[in-house]
């Protein structure tokens, strides 16, 4: 259920980057803040430079978690996404199996809740 | 590969030493076992492939450490056991193993390594279970020490890539190398 939302999302993203022209190389330009609002749902968004893109889809209920939560949240997931492709038996494109990617993602998930 | 160089120099990797090419080096060497195992897709035989490519170096190696090092002869195998930990681990890989678990006889001991930068980011897949990723380290050390008329055997008793706690390598002297062999690569 939550492809279709995110899914969507991706086409927003691809709109925010392709609409800026200027180089943007800071931290502050990977992150794009809060892609479209649902009633369900806010999706935040994060491209790399290398054109990944990062997506987090947050229950509209939760209003405690604030911009830099999420941000810090984005750099966290940029990081051991980095790890997984350092590991050499990783192909990119693949389905991420990493045991040591998986439990960064759901701690970060229990401590947002 | 744009991704992988240091865009990202500011990473809370608890792995960063500060050498800004101990990634490059934790690359190749994911680069050449991977190769490996796509060439021989046989976990033995990539460990045997590691284990000889270990031996050409350590040969090769020890020369470089002698120099370097000015450590003298060692007098006996508790001595070379420190040498190799507190000197040549530290200098080529930074890391400085614990040296435990001697025999009764003084002829085998254990390098336990807290951390091992060959393996940083390493996970193995399910179907490499049988894969000694680090065999390279024990050629080296194979090599180097039969250049200083010591056959040893090497092997690694535990490992952190499958499941233990830390990383083990077990040293075993075999005996004195009396002829005066050239280096042969193998």
């Amino acid at each position: 259920m939550f492809h279709y939302t995110v899914h969507t999302s991706l086409d927003v993203v691809e709109e925010k980057i392709s609409g800026v022209g200027k180089a943007l190389a800071d931290q502050r330009e990977l992150y794009l803040g809060l892609l479209y609002p649902t009633e369900d749902y806010k999706v935040y968004g994060y491209v790399t430079n290398s054109k990944v893109k990062f997506v987090i889809v947050v229950d509209s209920s939760n209003t405690s978690l604030r911009d830099n939560e999420i941000r810090s949240m984005f750099r966290k997931l940029h990081n051991s996404f980095t790890d997984v492709m350092c590991n050499p038996f990783y192909n990119p494109g693949d389905p991420i199996q990493s045991k040591a990617f998986d439990s960064i993602v759901s701690t970060m998930m229990v401590q947002a809740c | 590969m744009t991704i992988l160089f240091p865009s990202l120099a500011k990473r809370d990797s608890v792995t960063n030493r500060g050498h800004s090419n101990s990634e490059l080096f934790t690359l190749t060497y994911g680069a050449l076992v991977t190769q490996l195992c796509k060439d021989y897709e046989n976990d033995e035989e990539v460990n045997k492939q590691l284990d000889k490519m270990g031996y050409n170096i350590g040969v090769r190696l020890i020369e470089d450490f002698l120099a370097r090092s000015s450590v003298g002869r060692c007098h006996d195998f508790r001595e070379t056991a420190d040498v190799i930990a507190k000197v040549a681990f530290k200098m080529y890989l930074g890391i400085t193993p614990s040296v435990t678990n001697w025999s009764p006889a003084g002829d085998e001991f254990s390098l336990i390594l807290e951390s091992n930068p060959l393996v940083d980011f390493v996970e193995l897949p399910d179907n490499h279970s049988n894969l000694v990723y680090s065999s390279l380290l024990c050629g080296v050390l194979r090599g180097a020490l039969e250049m200083v008329q010591m056959a040893v055997d090497v092997r690694f008793a535990q490992d952190t890539l499958r499941g233990d706690n830390v990383t083990e390598i077990r040293m075993k002297f075999i005996k004195r190398i009396e002829e005066n062999l050239p280096a042969g690569d193998e």
